[in-house]
C-alpha cells in the first residue's frame, strides 16, 4: 500500500452518512446539504447514479438504464421531480421530451396488435378507442381512478402521513377501495375489454411483477404521472443527472466519497452509530440513509450481527424480490430513418399475458418481453451522423443466472442476446445485425457488479398489494428498526421506478432532519 | 364513480385487512440470514477487484522480449484467476522506487489457460530503452515474485454478435499478443473465427513467438494463417513479405469484403495502417484498433500547446479528506504526477478509454488529444478529466477517488 494511502483515511464526524450514490442516495445527499447538514455521501463505484449512468464504446455513448423519467413534466406545469430538482435542490437540467407515450407490437401468432399510444388523457383515451371501439367509458373510469390515487397520496402527502380519516373515505372512497387490488382485478371490476386491457399495461414491465400480482396504485399512479406530465429524459443521459446532483451536493458542503463502499453500519443499544467502509475509515455518525436495500442491510451491514431484530430477516424473507434485467446496447451504422424504426419506445412482447410472460423470466432463454429504447429518436444528436443507439431490456428473475459458471457466462448471453436481436428484428422488420459498430450485453451479474444491489436486482420488492406503497407507509413506525437509520431508493416505502426511488430520498432526508432537530444536532 | 371491485364492504375490509395481512407475512416467513447472493459471487469471479499473482515462469522469446507466466498466489485471497476473452489485457499493478504504478499488457495465453488448478496467465513484455517500467520488470521478476493484478480488462476481443467470423490481424512488434491468444484459442476449438495473421517485424529476430505462431497454424491450417512482414533492408527469411502492412498487401491476403479488422501495435503502426486501411474504403464496425498505451511524445499531436512543453507546473491533489502539492510535467500525464507523488490513483487502461482513473478538475486547464478522450458527453460537461490522457498546460487542482 502506498504510503499516501493511510493518510487519506477519513476522519471526520459526519451529522448523516448516505450509503449508495444510486438516484435516492443522490436526492438523500442533496436535501441534506442544502438544509445545512453535514453529510458524507459513500459509493462504491467510482461514478454517482447507480442505474443512472451511461457508458462509451467505440464512438457511443450509451444510457444505462434510463427510458422515460417520470413526473417531471414542462416548466409551465412542474411534476414533482422537478419541483424537487428546482425548487427545493436548485439544479436546473436540459430535460427532453420524448416524443410518444410507446408503440406496442405483440408477436405471437394470433396476436395482432401494432399500436402506437401518445400521452396525455383525452389523447390516450381517444387512440384507445380507435383501437378498441367501446372502450371509452371503461378506460375513462381506469384513468379517473389512477387521478384519484394520485390525488390522495397528493393529500396523504400533505397531511404528512395523519390523515383525516372522514376526509379520506369522503374524498378519496375509491382510492381506499382499490388499495387492495391488483392491475387485473380493477381492470376487471370497472369492465375494460381485454383488447384495450393490453393496451393499458402495456407499461407493466417498467415495474416488473405480472398485472395479476401488481398493485393498482402503483401503475394506475405511474400511468397517470405519463399521461399527464409526459416523459422527460437528460439531455446526456441520466449520467447528466446523477453529476449534477453530484456537483451540488459539493457546492452546499456535502463530502462525496468514490470507491468506497460501507462494510458495517454500527450500532449500539438500538441506534446507529456510525460506519466502516472498505477503505478502512472508521466514520462516527448518528445517522444513516442507506440507498442499500433492506436485504442487504440487516443481512450484511448491521454490527454486531446480533442486534439485528427476528423480525428484519423475517421481513426480508417474506417480501418479494424484484427482477433483474438483462439489457442488449447496439450502436448502428445506420440511422433509425434508414432502418425504418420511428418510435422512441417500443414494447416488443409476444403475447399480454403477464403471467405466463413473467414464468419466461425464469428460464435462461430469451423472454418474449422486450422494451426497446431507440435513443436518437428522442435526442437525434446522441450518437454521430449515419449511426444510431438503440438497446433493448428484458427481465430475469436473477436466480436462473445463479448456475451460470464464469466459464459459460459469455456464451450464455451471448447465446441469449442473438435470440433477443434476431426476435427484434422480426419484430420491427429492421435488418439491426447487419448494422451493429458496437454491442454490450449487460445481465443480472452486470447490475450486482456496479451497484452491489441484492442479486444485481434493478428493481425493488415487487408491489403485490399487501407489500405496496399503501400498506408500506402504514407500517413506516413499524419497519423503522434502528433509531437513525432510513431506506431511500427502489427497495424503500415508495416501491421503485425512477422517479420513486428519486423522492424516496428526499423523504428520507426529511425524516431524518426532523430527528435531527428533535435532537438539537443542526439549526432549523 | 363508485368502484365496486368485489363489493363495497369486502373492498373497504380489504382495506383494512393491509397491514394486519403485511405483518402476518412477516411474521410467518423464517428469520434465516442470507448470505452474498450468487449474482454478486459471480460478479466477483468475473470481475474481481484486485488478483493477486506469483511469477511462475519467465520464458525469453527474443532478445529484448520475455514472457511472464503468472499463476494465482498461493499464499493469498486469489484462488482462481478470472475468466477473459482472448484480446484483453491485465492492468498490473508495480511498485517503482515506493511509488504505485499501473501497467496494461495483453494476456498472451490463451483464456482456456486460465480455467481450473493450474491455470495462468502471460504477459509478454518488450524491454524498452530506459523504460521506467520495464528496465524494473526486467531487474526484479524472478520466478516468485508477488504481482498485483486487476482483473481481466478491455474491448479487443472477436465479439460473434458484432464481427465477421474471419479475423484479419493486423500486428506490430509486441503488438503480437493479443493475437497469439487469440490464435491459441481457435486451435484448442474455444472459438470458430478463423485468424489471419499479418505480422510486421523489423527483422527476422525481432518476431516474437515465431516458432509457435508457425506451429499453430500447421496444426489448424483451415483457421490460422501468419504472414511475416519484415521492414528490415536484408531480409533471408523465406517465405515472409518485405517492407510494410500495405493495403495492396492486405487485399493479396485477406478477404477485405467479409472480414473484421484488429489492429495492435506501437504508435508508429498505427498510423502507418491506419492510411493503408483508409484506401479500403471498410465500414467502421469492421475495424477495431487496441489502445495506445500512453502517449510517446504528446509534443506531436496537434493542438498540443508548445510554448508551456518544458514547464512543470503545480497539482494540488485532494483525495480522501488530504489535499498534496505536486509537480506536474507538461509533457507528462496528470496520472504519473500523482504516481510519482506516491498517491496511488486508480488507473487501468492509461489510454483514456476506460475512465477508471476519472477525476474533477477543479481548477486550471489541461490538453486532451483528438484520440484519447474517452470521456462521457456529461463528464465533459461538469469538467471531469480522465488523468491517463490529460497533460497540464496551467497549474492544476483537482480531486481523485482514492485508489484500490
Amino acid at each position: 500500500m502506498a504510503a499516501g494511502a493511510t493518510q487519506q483515511q477519513l476522519e471526520k464526524a459526519y451529522d448523516c452518512v448516505v450509503v449508495g450514490a444510486g438516484n435516492g442516495g443522490l436526492a438523500a445527499a442533496a436535501q441534506l446539504a442544502v438544509q445545512g447538514a453535514d453529510v458524507l455521501l459513500l459509493e462504491r463505484h467510482n461514478l454517482p447514479g447507480g442505474f443512472a449512468t451511461s457508458f462509451k464504446r467505440g464512438r457511443f455513448e450509451f444510457e444505462a438504464s434510463l427510458h422515460q423519467f417520470c413526473d417531471v413534466g414542462p416548466p409551465t406545469d412542474k411534476g414533482g421531480v422537478r419541483q424537487f430538482l428546482e425548487d427545493d435542490l436548485g439544479i436546473y437540467l436540459d430535460w427532453v421530451e420524448v416524443p410518444e407515450a410507446f408503440r406496442m407490437i405483440l408477436t405471437d401468432p394470433g396476436e395482432d396488435m401494432d399500436v402506437t399510444i401518445p400521452y396525455g388523457v383525452e389523447e390516450f383515451i381517444d387512440a384507445v378507442e380507435k383501437e378498441v371501439p367501446g372502450s371509452r367509458e371503461s378506460v375513462t373510469k381506469y384513468v379517473d381512478l389512477s387521478r384519484e390515487v394520485i390525488d390522495a397520496l397528493t393529500y396523504l402527502g400533505e397531511t404528512r402521513g395523519n390523515p383525516d380519516k372522514k376526509v379520506l373515505t369522503k374524498k378519496y372512497g375509491n382510492f381506499l377501495k382499490c388499495c387492495p387490488y391488483t392491475a387485473d382485478e380493477v381492470a376487471e371490476a370497472l369492465g375494460v375489454p381485454e383488447r384495450a386491457r393490453k393496451i393499458l399495461h402495456a407499461q407493466w414491465s417498467y415495474i416488473g411483477p405480472p398485472t395479476s400480482r401488481l398493485n393498482f396504485t402503483i401503475y394506475g399512479a405511474m400511468l397517470y404521472k405519463f399521461l399527464v406530465t409526459s416523459a422527460y429524459i437528460p439531455k446526456q443521459r441520466s449520467h447528466e443527472f446523477s453529476l449534477a446532483l453530484d456537483a451540488r451536493i459539493r457546492e452546499k458542503g456535502g463530502h462525496i466519497e468514490y470507491n468506497t463502499s460501507v462494510e458495517e453500519i454500527l450500532t449500539k443499544n438500538g441506534r446507529v452509530v456510525g460506519v466502516v467502509t472498505s477503505k478502512g475509515d472508521r466514520i462516527a455518525t448518528n445517522h444513516v440513509i442507506s440507498n442499500a436495500s433492506p436485504t442487504l442491510v440487516y443481512n450484511n451491514l448491521i454490527r454486531p450481527k446480533a442486534d439485528v431484530p427476528e423480525t428484519a430477516l423475517r421481513s426480508c424473507n417474506a417480501r418479494v424480490n424484484g427482477v433483474s434485467a438483462m439489457v442488449v446496447y447496439l450502436g448502428l451504422d445506420a440511422t433509425f430513418e434508414e432502418l425504418g424504426i420511428n418510435e422512441y419506445s417500443y414494447f416488443v412482447y409476444g403475447n399480454m399475458d403477464t403471467t405466463k410472460l413473467y414464468e419466461g423470466f425464469k428460464v435462461l432463454e430469451a423472454t418474449k418481453v422486450q422494451a426497446v429504447m431507440c435513443l436518437n429518436n428522442a435526442l437525434p444528436d446522441c450518437s454521430p451522423p449515419g449511426t444510431a443507439v438503440l438497446s433493448t431490456t428484458t427481465l430475469y428473475q436473477p436466480g436462473v443466472w445463479e448456475d451460470v459458471s464464469p466459464r459459460d457466462y459469455v456464451k450464455v448471453k451471448n447465446r441469449i442476446a442473438a435470440d433477443l436481436i434476431s426476435d427484434l428484428e422480426q419484430a420491427l422488420d429492421a435488418p439491426l445485425s447487419e448494422h451493429v459498430e458496437e454491442i454490450e450485453v449487460a445481465t443480472p451479474q452486470t447490475y450486482a457488479r456496479y451497484t452491489g444491489s441484492y442479486n444485481g436486482i434493478i428493481y425493488g420488492y415487487e408491489p403485490e398489494p399487501w407489500d405496496s406503497l399503501i400498506p408500506r407507509m402504514m407500517m413506516m413506525g413499524d419497519d423503522k428498526l434502528f433509531e437513525g437509520l432510513e431506506f431511500c431508493g427502489g427497495f424503500a416505502f415508495r416501491c421503485h421506478g425512477y422517479s420513486s426511488a428519486f423522492m424516496s430520498g428526499q423523504t428520507a432526508a426529511l425524516l431524518t432532519l426532523r430527528d435531527m432537530m428533535e435532537e438539537g444536532r443542526v439549526a432549523q | 364513480m363508485k368502484l365496486r371491485v368485489r363489493g363495497h364492504i369486502r373492498d373497504l375490509l380489504g382495506f383494512k385487512g393491509l397491514v394486519p395481512k403485511r405483518k402476518k407475512r412477516f411474521a410467518k416467513s423464517p428469520a434465516r440470514a442470507v448470505g452474498v447472493d450468487p449474482m454478486n459471487k459471480l460478479a466477483r469471479r468475473l470481475h474481481p477487484a484486485a488478483q493477486h499473482l506469483v511469477v511462475a515462469e519467465i520464458k525469453d522469446e527474443t532478445k529484448t522480449t520475455k514472457t511472464f507466466k503468472l499463476v494465482a498466489d498461493p499464499d493469498s485471497a486469489t484462488k482462481e484467476l478470472a475468466c477473459f476473452r482472448a484480446g484483453q489485457y491485465l492492468s498490473l499493478r508495480v511498485e517503482v522506487a515506493g511509488a504505485r504504478v499501473t501497467r496494461p499488457y495483453s494476456i498472451s495465453s490463451a483464456p482456456f489457460e486460465a480455467l481450473d488448478a493450474g491455470g495462468f496467465y502471460e504477459v509478454t513484455v518488450r524491454e524498452r530503452q530506459g523504460g521506467f517500467l520495464t528496465t524494473h520488470i526486467w531487474e526484479n521478476w524472478k520466478v516468485g515474485s508477488k504481482v498485483g493484478s486487476s482483473g481481466p480488462c478491455g474491448f479487443f476481443y472477436h465479439e460473434p454478435l458484432r464481427d465477421a467470423g474471419k479475423i484479419v490481424g493486423l500486428a506490430g512488434g509486441s503488438g503480437i499478443t493479443p493475437f497469439r491468444s487469440m490464435a491459441r484459442e481457435i486451435v484448442h476449438g474455444e472459438s470458430d473465427a478463423e485468424l489471419l495473421l499479418l505480422y510486421g517485424s523489423s527483422d527476422q529476430d525481432d518476431i516474437v513467438f515465431q516458432r509457435e505462431l508457425g506451429e499453430l497454424e500447421q496444426k489448424a491450417p483451415d483457421k490460422i494463417k501468419v504472414v511475416h512482414v519484415l521492414s528490415c533492408k536484408d531480409v533471408s527469411m523465406e517465405g515472409c513479405e518485405r517492407g510494410f502492412i500495405t493495403a495492396d498487401l492486405i487485399k493479396q491476403y485477406a478477404d477485405v469484403d467479409d472480414s473484421s479488422f484488429f489492429v495492435c501495435g506501437p504508435q508508429a503502426m498505427y498510423e502507418f495502417v491506419e492510411k493503408e486501411l483508409a484506401t479500403l474504403d471498410l465500414p467502421r464496425r469492421r475495424v477495431r484498433r487496441e489502445l495506445f498505451g500512453e502517449l510517446e511524445d504528446v509534443t506531436r499531436l496537434p493542438g498540443f500547446p508548445q510554448e508551456v512543453a518544458e514547464r512543470t507546473f503545480q497539482l494540488k491533489a485532494n483525495i480522501g479528506e488530504v489535499t498534496v502539492d505536486v509537480p506536474a510535467k507538461a509533457t507528462e500525464p496528470v496520472l504519473v504526477a500523482m504516481e510519482r507523488a506516491n498517491l496511488a490513483p486508480p488507473s487501468e487502461c492509461r489510454s483514456g478509454e476506460c475512465g477508471f482513473c476519472r477525476a474533477l478538475l477543479v481548477a486550471g486547464d489541461v490538453y486532451i488529444g483528438p484520440e484519447g478522450d474517452g470521456r462521457r458527453a456529461a463528464d465533459k460537461q461538469f469538467g471531469y478529466i480522465h488523468p491517463c490522457m490529460s497533460y497540464p498546460v496551467t497549474d492544476l487542482e483537482i480531486t481523485i477517488p482514492r485508489g484500490m
